[in-house]
């Protein structure tokens, strides 16, 4: 049967806006939920590290709690900033993601509940955390192991979006959404290179709490420091065997793209790998030297620029993989005036106004709101 | 067609109904909560009334574990079920209203980062700047009520948009503000009637005693005025979309009154809340939240069932068929379909030729693609079921396919494809349960024989058509049912015995001449 005969067609309706714009609201979108996602699970796979293997144990339960209290707040971040490049994504590329989805349909359906586990075993462990240490860890394992396997199917479905040509099996084997990508010869590589990424950018997630304790408890920050610099380092160095494999693992042509055959791309991975050594670099002198400013500004700020590089690359990628069966040209586009100045308008308001509510709390650099008189609070816990 | 279609075993309209239900429960929990929260909190700092503040504190970790846990994620949930249930549906409307959803995600955004800092800022904030997080949270959760609203009523009355293809006109379609005040009602009450159960374990009495009575002040009127904002919404529907929750077997009518049953016993029940507040106990609170699931569960079923058979109205069938032509519609509009065929024009079909061997096999690919996003062969709404009860064999199931846009008022998309395929699909529905030609022709008892032939089109009323015109002189009623299509065209062409046309006449005059029967009765099953 031709494969190319089971590509969904576009629906009548045209694309509400230039192609362009729906590229960059999704690429910048998925480049903030990524960098959530990796502060989410780098940060969880930490905290269990920290607790199961620091070699001083209080300092080890402290950082353990300390990032077990963060972890209810970047769930939903993740989630937040996750909702909008899955939007985008539909807009784009919806003839290949419902199909992927509806062919792994179960375990796609099973994420949400996973999520619901994995939050709620969060928020155990925050809210009981100084009461049942010992269970604490057993849950955060759980919700840790939820989340990962959670990001394990969006790899799945991901590449199998991808790769129309697997489609026609797996569907009329199994109809019901019982599928994965397991078959797949990218997949573990190119999971295991967004997962390598969490824990390395989970690092600096820890030297940021290095940076917020530094006035506070020197002692502790150092700790976090070195704790979190580390974990940086050695998991960038991995990055650079992990990121190999999932090079060579890719179909030829593809691999190419990145080794000459498209200048952006090539260029893209220059500067990627060139930033992350820099990182590591630099990241060794802070640790070396103590320097909090390098390892919590320069360090992430190198870092930021690496994660969008490689973010476009994931999108060339993808359209490489989508050639044959896609071309933006498709879509006939209808810009909708009579909305799109409303969305933006509230778009950079709401950006404003949540930067006013964070740094109102004191939070990104923001002054402390005042303490409340004690006599006014009741206390219930 | 353009998508495969998932096999869900159970029904895949039963699981898009559980994640839509429970998930309307919390998030318009999410939005009344919210001003409940705020407006208690003043409350309670006006009259210094520390031990409220206390319990609002409490109250507040239990709303963010409800709303932005499992609200936010089954609000995902949603999304990844209709992508999977209704792919050409999902791909229709987020090309439509992308930018509905891209200005709710701001707001909700807003909102979920407002709802933490004010749970965080409980022992952090003074008690204006809490406030205002608190304001913030309501307003941003409310306006993405707003908009969402717009979508959800859109699919049910697509107004002026099938003609202009307007953002704007689907979005503020006849139902919009109806369903907007429903919605807003339903969401205060929703406060009231969370807030019981953090108040039945206080051990406070005097202020378990305050909250109840402060949370009937939500509950009470906003499910008093209900049935009136329900009687607007209702007005503001099109007759022909209302109907359809009417008829012999009327789901939609079953489950307005359940929805009303419910709303009346929980409207009761909080009112009891008040007779005792101090002494009111978890159970009695989650009893009324349970009635109050139930209500709200049963309306978005009636919604759900009045939309049928679309799933975007006069646009798209709930299987993904274009109701009508329209340009860049992929060969997916029933017209085209009936022109073309079903094998030819579907991208997910693995049978490509119908031989005379592969009957049953092309049957069961029709039936996914047409069939399964309503029904299942043995669970819900399981065909298996109606071919027994109604004791069709292949031949009627055939003629019956042919009419499927009549029955139950119009509930289905007609059947698509070409007579080939529709005997194959027949094959295919008689293997599941099969039915020989003298079992289904055996039945001489007239009740029975209006049942498996007439009752899914036709209700025992008088303003039926079938009542209403049947000649009444039994030899000459008869003799014009020996063939239904010159009675109206689109009639399944049924060929009952002589022995079941007297017997049907027979019972049709009893009807008539029985003293209950009005334009008003209801029939049938
Ligand atoms: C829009 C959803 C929808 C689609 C699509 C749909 N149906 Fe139905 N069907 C219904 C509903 C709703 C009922 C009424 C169920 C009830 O009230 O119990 C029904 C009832 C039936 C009945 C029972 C009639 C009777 O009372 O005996 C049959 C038979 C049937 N459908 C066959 C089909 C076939 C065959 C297809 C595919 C060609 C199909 N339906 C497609 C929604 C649908
Ligand atoms: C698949 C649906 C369907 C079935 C089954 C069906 N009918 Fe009808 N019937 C219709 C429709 C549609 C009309 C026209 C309705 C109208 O005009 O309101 C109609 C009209 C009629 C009329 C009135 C014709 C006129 O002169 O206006 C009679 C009489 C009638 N049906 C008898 C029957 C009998 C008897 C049976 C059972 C043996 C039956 N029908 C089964 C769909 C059906």
């Amino acid at each position: 049967m031709m494969q190319t005969n089971l590509i969904p067609s576009l629906d009548p309706n045209p694309l509400p806006a230039p192609y362009w714009l729906f590229k960059l609201l999704l690429i910048v979108t998925f480049f903030l939920h990524i960098i959530a996602m990796n502060f989410m699970l780098g940060g969880g796979v930490l905290a269990l590290v920290a607790k199961w293997r620091a070699k001083n144990p209080a300092s080890g339960n402290r950082m353990f709690f300390d990032l077990a209290r963060k972890l209810p707040s970047l769930l939903p971040a993740t989630i937040t900033l996750g909702i909008a490049p899955l939007l985008f994504v539909q807009v784009l590329y919806g003839q290949f993601f419902y199909t992927s989805s509806i062919l792994m349909a179960w375990p796609w359906f099973l994420v949400l509940v996973m999520l619901t586990v994995a939050y709620y075993g969060f928020y155990y462990v925050s809210f009981r955390a100084g009461e049942k240490p010992g269970k604490a860890g057993g849950v955060m394992l759980c919700s840790v192991v939820l989340v990962t396997l959670i990001g394990f199917f969006f790899s799945n479905n991901i590449t199998l979006s991808q790769t129309p040509s697997r489609w026609a099996a797996k569907y009329f084997a199994n109809p019901s959404g019982w599928n994965l990508n397991l078959s797949e010869p990218t997949l573990f590589p190119r999971y295991l290179h967004f997962f390598t990424a969490a824990i390395a950018v989970g690092g600096i997630f820890v030297v940021f709490m290095a940076l917020a304790n530094w006035k506070r408890d020197k002692e502790y920050a150092g700790q976090l420091l070195q704790f979190g610099g580390k974990t940086f380092m050695y998991a960038t160095m991995a990055q650079f065997v992990v990121g190999v494999i999932f090079l060579v693992s890719l179909p030829r042509d593809l691999r190419m793209l990145f080794m000459g055959d498209n200048p952006l791309a090539t260029t893209l991975l220059l500067v990627g790998i060139t930033g992350a050594m820099a990182a590591i670099f630099l990241m060794s002198g802070a640790l070396r030297t103590g320097n909090i400013r390098v390892a919590a500004v320069y360090v992430p700020a190198i870092l930021a620029v690496v994660i969008l590089c490689m973010s476009v690359m994931r999108d060339i990628l993808r359209d490489a993989y989508l050639r044959p069966y896609f071309r933006p040209e498709q879509f006939a586009v209808t810009t909708q005036w009579a909305v799109l100045p409303l969305f933006l308008a509230l778009f950079v308001g709401g950006v404003i106004l949540w930067l006013v509510m964070m740094r109102r709390y004191g939070l990104l650099g923001g002054k402390k709101g005042n303490e409340p008189p004690k006599a006014q609070m009741a206390s219930t816990d | 067609m353009n998508y495969p279609v998932w096999d869900v075993a159970f029904g895949a309209g039963l699981l898009i109904a559980i994640v839509a239900i429970t998930h309307v429960f919390v998030s318009h929990f999410a939005v009344g909560g919210g001003l409940f929260l705020v407006l208690t909190e003043q409350k309670a700092r006006r009259a210094n009334d520390a031990a409220l503040l206390a319990w609002l504190k409490a109250h507040t970790k239990f709303f963010v574990l409800v709303t932005v846990v499992f609200g936010a994620i089954s609000g995902v949930g949603i999304w990844f079920t209709i992508g999977l249930i209704s792919p050409t549906a999902t791909s229709n409307l987020i090309h439509t209203y992308v930018w509905g959803w891209a200005i709710e995600w701001v707001f909700f955004f807003i909102e979920i980062t407002a709802a933490l800092l004010y749970l965080y800022g409980w022992d952090k904030l003074d008690a204006c700047l809490h406030q205002w997080y608190g304001w913030i949270y309501f307003i941003a959760a409310y306006l993405s009520l707003v908009i969402i609203n717009g979508i959800i009523t859109f699919m049910l009355t697509s107004g002026a948009w099938t003609k202009n293809h307007q953002f704007w006109s689907g979005f503020f379609n006849p139902t919009y503000f109806p369903s907007l005040a429903f919605r807003t009602a339903i969401s205060l009450a929703l406060a009231g009637i969370y807030a019981l159960i953090t108040a039945s374990v206080q051990k406070d009495a005097a202020l378990k005693a305050r909250i109840v009575r402060w949370s009937a002040l939500w509950t009470v009127p906003a499910l008093a005025v209900l049935p009136l904002l329900g009687r607007w919404y209702i007005h503001k529907i099109p007759a022909d979309v209302w109907a359809s929750a009417r008829g012999p077997m009327p789901t939609g009518t079953e489950y307005a009154m359940l929805a009303v049953v419910l709303l009346i016993v929980a409207f009761v029940l909080a009112l009891l809340t008040l007779v005792r507040p101090a002494r009111m106990h978890l159970a009695f609170s989650l009893l009324v939240a349970l009635m109050a699931f139930g209500a709200m569960g049963s309306f978005e079923f009636v919604r759900e069932a009045i939309r049928k058979p679309f799933v975007i109205s006069n646009y798209l069938y709930a299987n993904s068929f274009y109701s009508t032509q329209i340009p860049g519609d992929g060969g997916f509009s029933v017209d085209e379909v009936n022109a073309a065929g079903v094998l030819p024009s579907a991208k997910w079909v693995n049978e490509r030729d119908l031989t005379a061997t592969n009957q049953v096999a092309v049957g069961h690919e029709i039936f996914r693609v047409e069939c399964e996003s309503c029904h299942t062969v043995n669970a819900y709404r399981g065909l298996r079921h109606y071919i027994e009860l109604r004791q069709w064999d292949q031949n009627k199931i055939n003629a019956m396919l042919g009419g499927l846009a009549f029955m139950h008022n119009n509930v289905m998309p007609p059947f698509a494809g070409t007579d080939a395929e529709r005997g194959a699909l027949a094959a295919y529905l008689n293997s599941i349960e099969p039915v020989s030609a003298e079992a289904a022709a055996a039945a001489t008892d007239g009740e029975t024989v209006f049942d498996q032939n007439c009752s899914m089109c036709h209700r025992v009323n008088a303003s039926d058509s079938l009542f209403k015109n049947l000649a009444t002189d039994p030899a000459a009623a008869a003799d014009s049912l020996k063939d239904l299509t010159t009675l109206f065209p689109l009639m399944p062409d049924l060929k009952l015995t002589d022995r079941q046309r007297a017997a049907l006449v027979e019972w049709i005059n009893k009807q008539r001449s029985a003293k209950e029967f009005s334009s008003t009765a209801q029939g049938g099953n």
